[in-house]
């Protein structure tokens, strides 16, 4: 005979399996959103935007499976702590995917601009501290592993970090009304990419509620000045 | 979902990055596949009644080959009545009388020519109480076969009977000692055990589970999983958690009351068992599955 319940298990680890899916797709559309700002590529923006769907349906499967399993399965203790869990990183893992879909928005309203090394370097290092922070949330789930949770507030910092500096850089930068629109643009794209780690900060204080029980937030922003 | 207005305005184009999985593609056929269904019983506008008193009225559904389908209500909705309608215990009763149709592979379950006898080998079924003989453990599996004259590799059907019932490991080494000698879940099994025995294709479960504690329940509950791949589960259950846990279909009785007083058994709705769970269709359900009846 099987293990008991094997239905409902399979049913939590196929939850399980498609949030891991979906955290795949937001790291595409990621690098998609910063390859497409970096060579200017507005079919690839395009594109991205457009992939956006495919976060959607695993968005909406997760939704629908988790109103089943709830209704149907009375999950209580650790499955319960799992499936509210993934009730968040979904939502959370939505709204990355979104902010991708709005930085090539904003790439492509702020084109025709010749590149600015300094800001170029910064959405670099933004992008590639965003793509290790989904990665770090998301096997932290995978392994249950509550140390790598917390590890996020700290990669976060450096994230926050650049975003002040290109903040910083483009003010200095200042110039006539389009530079100026034009920087207006790069803040917000910064910004979006901020916020990105955000919401992987916020998956690790899921992993933490499932692993501990205990639900806290990393952080306290409203006691944040640096934000 | 939802963004900026003034971000709506940029064009999609197609994409390139995406590309739909081959895996996603697969598994929705065979989701689709699984779904495919055979009806086993195709039930009609079945009135019952014992007397001059009507049980049921008016009841119409299928049921369908490998699907658990549970049949919920409160007491006296008539989902016990219904259940037996389909290997004929009714028939059992002498004031019984079952009008409308029900047809079992096509073909009217109460015919002229259909002897109940030959639909209970078809239709086996299960009750509340584990019901064992006072025989040894063998004996109750072998019991079926052997008054059906299935004779030859007795002991390979007693064997594969109680590994289908998942009671095999528990009782390999005492087949001969008394089937009273077993828990009340290992006897819920073995009669589940002695339906299978006899090769049938539909069980019906009238209240398996509600003489057991929690962990006989989940073993009864994983072995309904296990059974649905070769058979047609028909269950009829007070506990709901229950339907909702096991059932893929889901039909909710409830009591109509007439203005003599008079109470009969109807079918309210029938649907997946999800839907009956998440979003019914209707507000006597509702109630009903969120603990707001009357």
């Amino acid at each position: 005979m099987t293990a008991p319940r094997a239905t409902f298990q399979e049913a939590l680890d196929s939850l399980e399996a498609t949030l891991q899916e979906e955290s795949q797709l937001v790291l595409r559309s990621l690098r998609g959103a910063m390859s497409a700002l970096r060579e200017q590529d507005v079919e690839l923006a395009d594109e991205v935007i457009a992939f956006d769907d495919e976060v959607d349906a695993r968005y909406l499967a997760l939704e629908q499976g988790i109103e089943s399993l709830l209704a149907r399965q009375t999950p209580v203790a650790v499955d319960l702590r799992l499936v509210l869990a993934i009730l968040h990183i979904n939502l959370h893992l939505e709204r990355m995917a979104d902010l991708c879909v709005t930085i090539s928005k904003l790439m492509k309203l702020a084109r025709g601009y010749e590149g600015d090394p300094q800001v170029l370097e910064s959405f670099e290092e933004m992008g590639l501290r965003a793509e290790e922070m989904v990665g770090v949330a998301m096997t932290a789930l995978a392994e249950r592993d509550l140390a790598a949770a917390e590890s996020l507030l700290e990669l976060d910092e450096l994230i926050d970090r650049a975003n002040r500096r290109l903040v910083r850089h483009v003010l200095e930068v200042g110039g006539d009304e389009p530079k100026r629109e034009w920087g207006l643009r790069m803040i917000v794209i910064s910004r979006c990419l901020e916020r990105f780690g955000d919401h992987t900060v916020d998956i690790g204080e899921q992993v933490a509620y499932l692993v501990t029980g205990e639900l806290r937030e990393f952080s306290d922003a409203s006691h944040d000045a640096t934000d | 979902m939802r963004r900026a207005p003034d971000m709506e305005s940029a064009p999609a184009a197609p994409v390139r990055i995406a590309g739909v999985d081959e895996k996603v593609l697969a598994e929705r056929e065979e989701r689709v596949a699984r779904h495919r269904r055979e009806v086993l019983f195709d039930v009609d506008g079945l009135h019952v009644s014992y007397g001059e008193v009507p049980a049921l009225k008016d009841v119409s559904l299928e049921i369908y080959r490998n699907f658990v389908t549970a049949f919920i209500g409160p007491s006296g909705c008539g989902k016990s009545t219904f259940i037996r309608c389909f290997n004929r215990m009714n028939d059992l009763i002498p004031s019984a009388a079952v009008e409308g149709t029900i047809r079992y592979h096509g073909a009217d379950l109460y015919g002229q020519d259909v002897d109940p006898v030959e639909v209970r080998k078809r239709i086996g079924m299960v009750f509340q109480k584990p019901n064992p003989f006072p025989k040894s453990i063998y004996d109750n599996v072998a019991f079926g076969p052997r008054v059906l004259g299935r004779k030859d590799d007795l002991d390979g059907r007693v064997e594969r009977a109680l590994q289908q019932a998942a009671l095999w490991d528990e009782v390999k080494h005492r087949l001969k000692a008394s089937a009273l000698s077993l828990s009340g879940g290992q006897q819920q099994r073995l009669c589940i055990a002695r339906c299978l025995a006899v090769e049938p294709d539909v069980i019906l479960m009238d209240e398996p589970a509600s003489a057991l504690d929690p962990i006989a329940t989940t073993r009864i509950e994983d072995l309904m999983q296990e059974l649905k791949r070769s058979y047609a589960i028909v269950i009829v259950t007070h506990n709901m958690q229950q339907a909702a846990r096991v059932a893929d279909m889901t039909a909710f009785f409830s009591v109509d009351v007439a203005e003599e007083g008079e109470r009969t058994g109807i079918l309210v709705e029938f649907d997946r068992t999800d839907k009956i769970f998440t979003q019914p269709s209707d507000q006597r359900t509702e109630d009903y599955v969120t603990g707001r009846f009357g």
